[in-house]
This record gives structure tokens, sequence and C-alpha cells, in this order.
């Protein structure tokens, strides 16, 4: 049985496609921030699928140590359960600011946890990826179009728009998968990014305030349900051989920005590295 | 540039000492949580090319304080600047909160404020200009029914800056005074921010602004900052307007937010 990990799999997108991964066969490993709401998701698959393969992590993806401390439990888990091998990584987890906010290592909160985090978590589950030849699936947007990285404030400090954030946060998102592949592809393993379209989630109205959260509700009226973007990743989860584009939409390759360069990602990938600790991105430090 | 940060592990602190960091300054951050400090000490290591010292320290105890003190000294360690960010807050009638906790605002906001400026002060960098910042608050501006403690506590610093400043002119040092709206710093923040509608979000400072324009104003050698044009002619309305008056419209306002605040979040 194959082993996939998704982050943000207590609503939206992410329980939806733990839903449907669990359907088709998958042993998924649920990762969310409340242990409450991780308790009710795997209530909710077990009640429709008794047999179910699921097991969920709680841990605020926000928080590098947190990061750390359940990519060590997920590893211990990978070891002990599943062979050491890990079939996929969904690094799905998201979340939208209307303020400048840190975390506590004084990062902008959405590049930390829209990007950062994942890198930081492929990172710590490289080893496992490697020996099943797996993939690293995105949670991207089609919002990370018509916007540079912005190099010499990444963090946005200097002029903060909540939007901007998100943008490249999500352009970021796609670089890390472009880099992935630069660098790890040979060795097998592939990285994407999932368009999901605009989609009925929370994600504009948690810790979110006043004008982003107004016009969230507005515009999410108008998404599809998550059970439809939850496809794409089966379907990038069950293609065999991989797939080779890197940016996917309804089950389709799609078109990314002109921004996606090779040097663009490199870039991203070396200064994440910094601001993760990581010497060596395929070595995990004990 | 040596900078001391109080208050560093958490929001206002933590935007600041990015700020100083991003501008090269050497920082000595103190915190009561240890975690934290350790934390963001590693962030700005890994974001800019400075030394980073931490320390965790309760202000609110003599010894605590002494104790980093004497660490401070075995380091020759000499300032050119004190941010005094740490402060407290707990929201609800006088008589509704406990007893220790209405103690604590002022033991922490005032007269940790007061112990730890003055132990700066004395270990200044020799021949070099000095920068103090107090964080007040928009609400020292008026008598606050339901937050009377806090902006009391608030006042204090205000009328204590306002003073020392004059007191420290001619020993070239700079008192600035900062008197922020809401900041979004924690979901609590920004929960208490949203409960109080239009004039909540209205009267908020974005944080990355406010901690920028803190430290060009106190280098400018400004004496008071009040961010944001509302808050602004907010605080002149509490200059000109009878303050007992000020205190009612006040009173009716903060019980009808508090009310919707304090249901389910009675332990802030």
């Amino acid at each position: 049985m194959k082993t996939i990990v998704i982050t943000g799999a207590t609503s939206g997108i992410g329980l939806e496609a733990a839903r449907l991964l669990v359907r088709q066969g998958f042993n998924v490993l649920g990762v969310g921030r409340n242990i409450e709401r991780c308790r009710q998701a795997e209530e909710s698959i077990r009640s429709e699928n008794p047999g179910a393969s699921i097991t969920y992590f709680a841990a605020d993806l926000m928080h590098q140590r947190e990061v750390v401390r359940i990519g060590s439990e997920i590893r211990t888990f990978l070891d002990e359960k599943c062979d050491g091998e890990l079939h996929a990584l969904i690094n799905n987890a998201g979340c939208v600011r209307s303020w400048y906010m840190t975390t506590e290592e004084g990062y902008e909160q959405q590049f930390a946890l829209n990007h950062l985090a994942g890198f930081l978590l492929t990172h710590l589950l490289l080893p496992a990826l490697q020996k099943a030849h797996g993939r690293v699936i995105m949670t991207g947007s089609e919002s990370h179009k018509g916007i540079r990285m912005h190099w010499d404030d990444l963090m946005l400090r200097r002029r903060y728009n909540p939007l901007t954030a998100y943008k490249q946060s999500k352009l970021c998102n796609i670089l890390f998968a472009k880099c992935l592949n630069d660098r790890y592809g040979s060795s097998g393993i592939r990285a994407y990014v999932v368009d999901p379209g605009l989609v009925k989630t929370d994600i504009g109205n948690k810790e979110t305030g006043g004008l982003v959260s107004l016009i969230w509700s507005l515009r999410k009226r108008h998404g599809v349900p998550p059970s439809v973007p939850a496809e794409t990743y089966s379907f990038l989860c069950r293609q065999e051989p991989a797939p080779d584009g890197l940016y996917y939409h309804l089950c389709k390759e799609k078109d990314y920005s002109k921004e996606v360069t090779s040097e663009n990602a490199r870039w991203l990938f070396e200064i994440s590295e910094r601001l993760c600790g990581i010497e060596n991105f395929m070595e995990v430090a004990e | 540039m040596n900078v001391m940060i109080t208050g560093a592990a958490g929001g206002l602190g933590r935007a600041l000492a990015n700020e100083c960091a991003s501008r090269g300054y050497n920082l000595f951050l103190t915190d009561m949580n240890e975690e934290g400090l350790l934390r963001i000490k590693q962030g700005l290591e890994r974001q800019f090319d400075v030394a980073v010292a931490v320390r965790a320290c309760d202000l609110t105890s003599p010894e605590s304080v002494d104790e980093m003190l004497s660490f401070i000294d075995e380091h020759r360690i000499g300032f050119d600047m004190l941010l005094n960010i740490a402060g407290l807050d707990f929201e609800g009638g006088f008589t509704r909160r406990e007893r220790e906790n209405i103690v604590k605002i002022v033991t922490l906001n005032d007269a940790a404020t007061l112990r730890i400026t003055h132990a700066i002060l004395e270990r200044r960098r020799p021949g070099r200009q000095f920068f103090i910042v107090f964080v007040s608050s928009l609400a020292s501006m008026f008598p606050m029914p339901l937050k009377a403690t806090y902006a009391a506590s608030k006042r204090f610093l205000l009328d204590f800056a306002i003073s020392l400043r004059q007191e420290l002119k001619k020993q070239d040092a700079n008192v600035l005074v900062f008197c922020p709206g809401g900041l979004a710093t924690t979901p609590e923040a920004m929960r208490g921010i949203e409960v109080q509608g239009f004039w909540g979000s209205a009267t908020t400072n974005p944080l990355e602004e406010v901690a920028r324009k803190t430290l060009d104003r106190a280098l400018a050698g400004k004496g008071i900052y009040v961010p944001g044009v509302l808050n602004k002619f907010l605080s002149f309305c509490g200059k000109v307007i009878p303050r007992s008056w000020v205190a009612a419209v006040i009173r009716w306002r903060w019980e009808n937010a508090q009310g919707k605040w304090l249901t389910g979040n009675d332990n802030i």
C-alpha cells in the first residue's frame, strides 16, 4: 500500500483530497493544526470507509520547530510501518493574512506557511521520497501570474499588501517545484503544482479580518466544491509513469508564469535553505 | 548601533527586532519567553548579518533584572538605544478582574519599564547619542472605562516620557513615545480588533510600517508618534473634550464590543 502525506488535511481541499485518496486505496497521513479537528476529520473519513488507512498528526506548520517535530514523527512512522517509503507529499497547508504578521522566527506568515513550511517538510521527508521515487505536489494558484519575486524584500516589510504576499507565496510554490525537478528529477523524484481554481473553502476567513474576509466570503460563493480539485491530486499520484509537466489544472497541464525560470528557482531554493537552516538539502541533520 | 529590545519575542517587539536587524543594528533581546527568544535570534541571524544576544528575564522581578544586568556587565555590553516594548493588558471591568492581574498591569507597564530604563541609561556607550522609545497607546489619550488600569498605565508612560525627554535633552539623548491604535500581533489581538467592527479596523496600524516609522522618528529626534490620521484626530479630541464626557462615550462603546469579545474568551 502506497503512503501519501497531506498537510492542511482537516478542511477544504486537503480534506477532500485525503478522502478521495483513502477511497482509492492509499495509506494517507494527514497533518492538521488543531488536534480536535484532526480527530473529527479522521472520524468523518472512517465513517464512510470503515477499513480506511488514515492517520492524523497535529502540528502548527507556521513555526519551524513544529515542522521539524512533525517531520521526525512522520519519518519514524514511515520507517516502522511503511518500509521507509513515501509515495507522495502534498504540501497543501496555506493561509491568507489581512495584515503583516510574523512567525516565531520573525518571518512573514504567508511566506512562512505557504512556502517555507513545505520546503522544510520536503527536505525532512526527502530520503523516504527518494526511496519510493516519490512525488511532491504543491497547492498553487493562478494568482502566481502577473507578479515577480520581491528579492530585495521577500517578507514585504517595506510595503505590505496581503494579496501581493499571497501571490508571491504561490509563485514560490512553483519555483520550488521547478528547482526540485531540476535538481532531483534524475533521481526519480517529480514535483508538481496544482492550480485548484476558485474553490469554496474558508482560507480567506481564517484569522483574517475586515476587507479580506468580506471579499473572500463574496468570492468563494462562485467557487467549485473542494472535491473537484481533489481529482487533480489523485491524478498526479496515480498516473504511471509519473507525468512530465509542472503545473496542472483539472488533470491537465497548464501554462505558468514566465517568471518561473531555472535561475529564479535556484535563487529561491538557496534563500529558503538559509531561512530554514538547511546546510545540505539531501541530508537530514539529526 | 547597539539596541536593547524588551518584549522582543512577540508582536511589536519582533517586528522592531526585524526592522533593526535589517538596518544592521546589533541586538540584545529580552523577554519572559526563552524559547521564543531563541527562535527569533535564529530567524534574524539567518536573514541578516548582525549579532543577536538574547537573555530571558522577568522584568517585574528585581532579582531577574539584576541577573540580566550582571550578564550584560560581564560581557561589557553598552547600549545606544532602548526599545521598551514589554507590556500587558487584561481586559474587563475592574471588579471582575483578578486582583493580582490588575496590579501586574502597573507592575510591568510602569514599574518594570522605569527599572530597566534607569539601568540601561547607566549602561550607555560613552560619547554617543542615545535613544529611548516607550510604547504608550492611543488609550493613553482618554480615560477608558473597562480598560481603566491599562489606559492609566499607558498615560503614566506618556507623561513620564514627555518629562524625561526634557530632562535628558542636555545629555544628548532623545526620548520618543509611541501611541499606536490596534496592532494585529496575535490571533487574540485580531479578534479584539474584529469585534470593534469599523472602528477596530480603522484605528489599527500596520505593524511593519509603524515599526519602521518608530525608528525613523526616534532617530530624527521626534518626541511623540501617533500613527494614522484618524488616531491623530482622536487623540486631539481627547485633549479638547471634557474627560468625563469622553469616559461616558467610551464606556458605552466598549460595553458593546467587550460583551462580544468576552463571550467564550474570558481568560484574556
